[in-house]
């Protein structure tokens, strides 16, 4: 008997030495950095989507634009163009390309040539062209540009050399050079989609991503990681890290966990609740910044009964906006009176014309002869920079509207199949929001509700008001900031007064870092940008 | 012999069979396109589409629907997965070692330390002690293993912060799978960062191993201490006493193999729970396993992933449990004299 | 006038007095029965007793501690979750869903596989044969695995969990009684029933059904801790019970969002879960011990 006990101890005694021993070496890791990232890409062409995480993956990373926005000054910087200039009549823009830009050199693509309008000429012709071979590949479409009518907005590109190339606009529009700033006007190469299409594997282009950035792409697994390498010619500044990875985790509590544990230097969408454990852990420190971004809640406007203004505005008299606030966002975000945040310039604090008033409500729905409703609310299954938790929020809905006597149905599926089943406009309502892509408050109106994005993707409400879109067109034509901050508020209290959408918040863009890290690349639109990053430990330094 | 291994051969076709008509059914019963369900191939060209219609005899009748289902799916055809359409083959293929790797430890840390537990608990007199590991091991069985694995998390990850938890490695080693087990192909990889790889990967292997460990841990307890009472009190033990070996003597070489006959029963009874836990436990800490992906592919709607990996994973559990089946008849004589009695 | 005692020992106890006298000279198992005795009470009662409405949110009580902490408050018990939703009420509420279900459950999967087993079991040869393979199969699946199946056909929903988790029961019960019929049926005492020429029905009602129940019995409290755990892990995954649900595996999974912050709103569900669990596997345990000496 003891000497099984003995025999026992020993055991565990030499196990043990050998974990200590184990430990003892000294790990060491090599330079890099993790970022923990909220989801997975849909693809890796932002051309083809609006989602937040896709832009987060790619844009900043894998591409560069031609031209960039420059957060700091708010004005427009060169990228891949070094210059351009506009026409007299404001129907021509004339761009000129920077030299000796290489694409990343992968085991699927060795670039024979750098970059040169050729490519600039895909990238958009892809998308204006309807009978180009890229054209269909994407089975999404490419949401943004149609949401701006980009395609009935140029009537030519035109290439002039190597090195130049112009834009034939058919009207004058003062955001054209903010829209190629964004984050979806990426530049691909054309040499690799022709090597694709002759070797009959087309999709490719978007999945096994070749850019021009500071990263390139080496490994993607799905629910798992990004794996990103430095590309060693880069044009721009360095990269100080040799290797970027994108831990996908869905579920933020471990995206914290891990970011406390070191798994991973900056983490994605931290909730507002967990800020307060921030405070406990002294080597992770939060980043901040006011967004450009709205969540709301859209009715879907082509569906009876939401196509009576009254229903819309009972349903927006029935919930109180500031218990959201403080239980979905923690008081961390501002509330919603209009579309536009409080960051954009057109932006102007009017009183909230959508007080929280159930008896209201109940009378408006006794006016629209409604009894006994039941909605659909579909509620987005991720975090958002717009919104921390949409289900939550949908619950907060769900209890207001309760008191109302309206039933309400919570309708959530993993971001894929929600995404492609929302695309389908069977549903009643869905809580989602938008990130600017650029400062223009445009951004905020034509993507989301104009008719001509009635049909994609962006415009959740259906909505079609000629009147609204009368409005926008002028401020698109003015170049007056004055005049289109004047037309931006009359396009607010045209919603206000119809109501196709509520708009609920706008949250501050966060991330959690650890403090070794240094400059990180907040956008205050969509993206996150690791090309400046530092890490203090490694060989980055 | 012979005999019986062929039976137990046919039971497991038959069962597999069974197997194979039960996720048949089921998938006619999935809510899209009978062939958008067996194949996987979101927008089949006419070519692919009369290409699905031949390899699974859509036209046919349901029989020669079904022998077309079982040759496609035995033949190593599972589909393209719906989200990502890539082979569901070669998805499960690369998850797969990731779970061989967390049951195999889970199991081990389960045998080695349940067994001697097992039989010190049968040694001891006291009724405090015999009472306390009857507590132990019977709240050890009835914890519900997610939110163990959460407390584990949240105490040992979190607070304490001594170790990983989520994940199956730091992502900054970049290593090439070739087992495809983590703590085979750190040790493998020519990278200089080999040895604080291994121990990142032991690191993240701990917790959820650990929490996998409890339910076969107290199972194996229980079992080994219950089947070491009865064998102690067999006549050829006490002719041992009788003859003055010592009892430490007694115990290794006479009764623990006997008492280990039946652990070994029980551990095939065991695997469907063990299986089920797995799930969970990968679930947990991000384990990137069959469990994950399973889990992932029911959120996704994923109905090809969802019939490969269930069908992978039944397939694995009647295996082994015929296999441990066979180990016990072989082990125990007093079994193989029923064979023939028994149907 | 008292009878006069002829013997000297005492009234020979019956079968049952005797389980029960065994039984409770086990402490563990008579705590266990405490505990479940309560736990159904609960159940049928505790929407009752609970002081608020599971759904009702208290915005001005958002992660309130539970009352021992120095911060909570008396009124809300067990504290609050993230939606000022009462946690005690929301326990006792979900009491019905995660304990009564597994209840109504097991009843099922009880009476389903009570005839199919039985009647298999009376069979011979290659029929029962055939039959024993067929549940070999259904067993070897993890019933999480069956619940996951059920649930891609039929979607997540509280109402498909019964059928996940029934589905995946019933072949447990059908096993056990097929086997213990079927043992049965070998005795001796069968045989010379036989030969008195009781028919099948007699055979299988009145001589075999009475060795059975024992079996019945151990199986009954084992399905009903593996229906808690499967509907709670289900609820967990958020494969179950949909989200404003207090279901107790799906009142974790919401809390998980808080885990850092309120660890509460994770343990309590899950001591709640622990605590039934554990309950029934006292009184299963007390049960088969008390039972064992019957039976050799």
């Amino acid at each position: 008997m003891s000497v099984l006990i003995k025999r026992l101890c020993l055991t565990t005694a030499v196990a043990c030495m050998g974990c200590i021993l184990v430990a003892c070496g000294p790990q060491r890791v090599p330079s890099g950095l993790v970022y923990c990232s909220e989801g997975n890409p849909e693809s890796f062409n932002p051309q083809l989507v609006t989602s937040g995480t896709t832009i987060d993956a790619t844009s900043h990373q894998i591409y560069s634009r031609l031209v960039d926005y420059d957060a700091a000054s708010g004005q427009i910087v060169p990228a891949l163009a070094t210059r351009w200039h506009m026409s007299k009549d404001g129907l021509s823009y004339y761009f000129t390309l920077r030299h000796d830009v290489q694409f990343h050199q992968t085991s699927r693509f060795m670039p024979s040539r750098p970059m040169t309008a050729d490519d600039v000429l895909f990238s958009f012709n892809r998308i204006i062209d309807t009978q180009h071979p890229y054209h269909k590949i994407s089975r999404t479409g490419y949401p943004f540009f149609q949401s701006i009518s980009f395609a009935e907005q140029i009537s030519s590109i035109e290439k002039i050399s190597d090195d130049r190339l112009v834009f034939h606009l058919n009207h004058k529009d003062a955001s054209f050079l903010s829209n190629l700033a964004t984050d979806f006007a990426v530049i691909l190469s054309a040499e690799y989609a022709e090597q694709l299409l002759a070797a009959g594997h087309p999709a490719d282009l978007d999945q096994y991503a070749i850019g021009t950035g500071p990263f390139k792409l080496v490994q993607y697994v799905k629910n798992e990681y990004i794996r990103y390498r430095k590309h060693p010619d880069y044009w721009g500044e360095m990269p100080k890290i040799d290797m970027l990875v994108f831990d996908i985790t869905s579920k933020s509590t471990v995206r914290l966990a891990k970011l406390i544990t070191g798994d991973c230097s900056v983490s994605a969408l931290p909730k507002a609740g967990e800020l307060s454990v921030v405070q406990q852990h002294p080597d992770i420190m939060l980043e901040s910044q006011p967004g450009l971004n709205v969540a709301f809640w859209a009715f879907n406007t082509q569906k009876a009964p939401f196509n009576d203004v009254r229903v819309r505005r009972a349903l927006a008299h029935a919930i109180d906006k500031k218990n959201i606030l403080r239980a979905v966002y923690q008081d961390t975000a501002v509330e919603a009176t209009g579309i536009l945040p409080p960051a954009s310039w057109a932006y102007e604090h009017n009183a909230d014309l959508i007080a929280y008033d159930p008896q209201k409500a109940k009378a408006l729905l006794n006016e629209a002869g409604i009894e006994n409703l039941s909605i659909d609310i579909w509620a987005m299954p991720v975090a958002r920079i717009y919104n921390p938790n949409a289900l939550k929020t949908a619950e907060l809905i769900q209890s207001d509207l309760a008191n109302i006597g309206v039933r309400v149905n919570i309708i959530s599926y993993d971001w894929s199949v929600f995404s492609q089943k929302l695309s389908e406009s069977n549903y009643d309502s869905v809580l989602i929001g938008w990130t600017a892509d650029n400062s223009d408050p445009d951004n905020f109106f034509t993507p989301l509700l104009s008719c001509s994005s009635a049909h994609t993707q962006n415009n959740r409400a259906r909505w079609c008001h000629p009147g609204l879109d009368a409005v926008l067109t002028q401020a698109r034509t003015v170049t007056s900031r004055l005049e289109r901050r004047y037309l931006y508020q009359q396009a607010e209290a045209i919603l206000a007064d119809q109501l196709p959408m509520v708009s609920l918040a706008h949250a501050k863009r966060m991330v959690l870092k650890r403090k070794n890290v240094t400059e990180t690349q907040l956008m205050p639109f969509g993206g996150i940008a690791f090309g400046g990053i530092g890490h203090e430990n490694g060989e980055a330094r | 012999m012979a005999r019986y291994l062929l039976r137990r051969l046919n039971l497991f076709l038959a069962t597999a069979l069974l197997m194979l008509g039960i996720l048949f059914y089921a998938t006619s019963l999935f809510p899209v396109e009978h062939s958008y369900a067996l194949s996987g191939v979101r927008v089949p060209s006419l070519q692919q589409q009369a290409q699905i219609i031949e390899d699974y005899q859509l036209e046919q009748g349901e029989l020669a629907q079904f022998i077309a289902y079982v040759q496609q799916r035995l033949g190593g055809n599972l589909g393209l997965s719906l989200t990502s359409q890539q082979p569901v083959a070669n998805e499960l293929a690369s998850v797969l070692p990731a779970s061989f790797e967390l049951a195999i430890v889970a199991g081990l840390i389960a045998l080695v330390l349940g067994i001697p537990l097992g039989v010190l608990a049968s040694q001891s007199q006291h009724k405090l002690t015999q009472h306390c590991i009857m507590a132990i091991t019977l709240t050890g069985y009835s914890i519900p293993v997610f939110w163990l694995g959460l407390l584990l998390s949240l105490w040992f990850g979190v607070r304490l912060g001594w170790l990983p938890i989520s994940g199956q490695i730091n992502l900054l080693y970049e290593i090439r799978p070739v087992s495809g087990f983590m703590l085979i192909d750190t040790l493998l990889s020519d990278s200089q960062y080999r040895w604080s790889a291994f121990k990142d990967v032991l690191l993240h292997l701990l917790l959820p191993a650990i929490t996998l460990a409890v339910l076969p841990f107290t199972v194996v307890v229980r079992i080994t201490r219950s089947a070491m009472m009865n064998v102690m009190n067999q006549t050829f033990i006490r002719a041992a006493e009788a003859r003055g070996l010592k009892t430490s003597k007694i115990i290794v070489r006479h009764a623990l193999p006997n008492a280990l006959i039946p652990v070994l029963k029980h551990l095939g009874l065991m695997l469907g729970p063990f299986a089920s836990y797995a799930i969970i436990v990968e679930m947990i800490f991000a384990w990137p396993g069959v469990g994950s992906w399973l889990i992932s592919g029911i959120y996704q709607r994923d109905y090809t992933v969802i019939q490969g990996g269930i069908l992978a994973v039944s397939l694995l559990i009647i295996f082994l449990n015929i296999l441990i089946e066979v180990l016990h008849t072989v082990s125990n004589p007093l079994s193989r004299k029923e064979l023939y009695a028994a149907n | 006038m008292r009878p006069i005692k002829i013997y000297q020992e005492d009234q020979i106890p019956s079968p049952t007095l005797r389980l029960w006298m065994l039984f409770s000279a086990n402490p563990f198992a008579l705590a266990g029965l405490w505990g479940v005795c309560t736990l159904l009470l609960l159940t049928l009662f505790g929407t009752y007793i609970a002081p608020f409405s599971p759904e009702a949110q208290d915005p001005r009580a958002l992660l309130l501690p539970p009352s021992w902490d120095p911060a909570g408050t008396v009124e809300h018990f067990l504290g609050t979750d993230d939606l000022g939703r009462d946690i005690f009420s929301r326990l006792l509420h979900g009491a019905r869903l995660t304990f009564g279900m597994s209840l109504s459950i097991v009843a099922t999967a009880l009476s389903m596989g009570f005839v199919i087993g039985s009647i298999s079991g009376m069979m011979h040869g290659l029929k029962s044969s055939i039959l024993g393979h067929l549940l070999d199969a259904l067993l070897s699946i993890p019933s999480l695995l069956m619940a996951i199946l059920v649930v891609a056909v039929m979607g997540p929903g509280l109402n498909n969990v019964f059928w996940a988790v029934g589905i995946a029961l019933t072949p447990q019960f059908v096993r056990a009684i097929h086997q213990s019929v079927h043992e049965e049926l070998q005795k001796e005492y069968v045989t010379a029933a036989k030969l008195d020429g009781a028919n099948g029905l007699q055979i299988f009602w009145f001589v075999i059904m009475p060795n059975v129940w024992e079996t019945v019995i151990i199986q009954t409290t084992l399905a009903i801790s593996a229906a808690i755990l499967d509907i709670a892990a289900l609820g967990f995954l958020n494969l179950g019970a949909q989200a404003p649900s207090p279901e107790w595996g799906a009142m974790v999974s919401q809390g998980l969002d808080n885990l850092l912050t309120a660890p509460w709103t994770v343990t309590i569900p899950g001591v709640a879960i622990l605590f039934s669990v554990l309950a029934i596997n006292l009184v299963g345990d007390g049960l088969r011990s008390a039972l064992t000496p019957i039976r050799t």
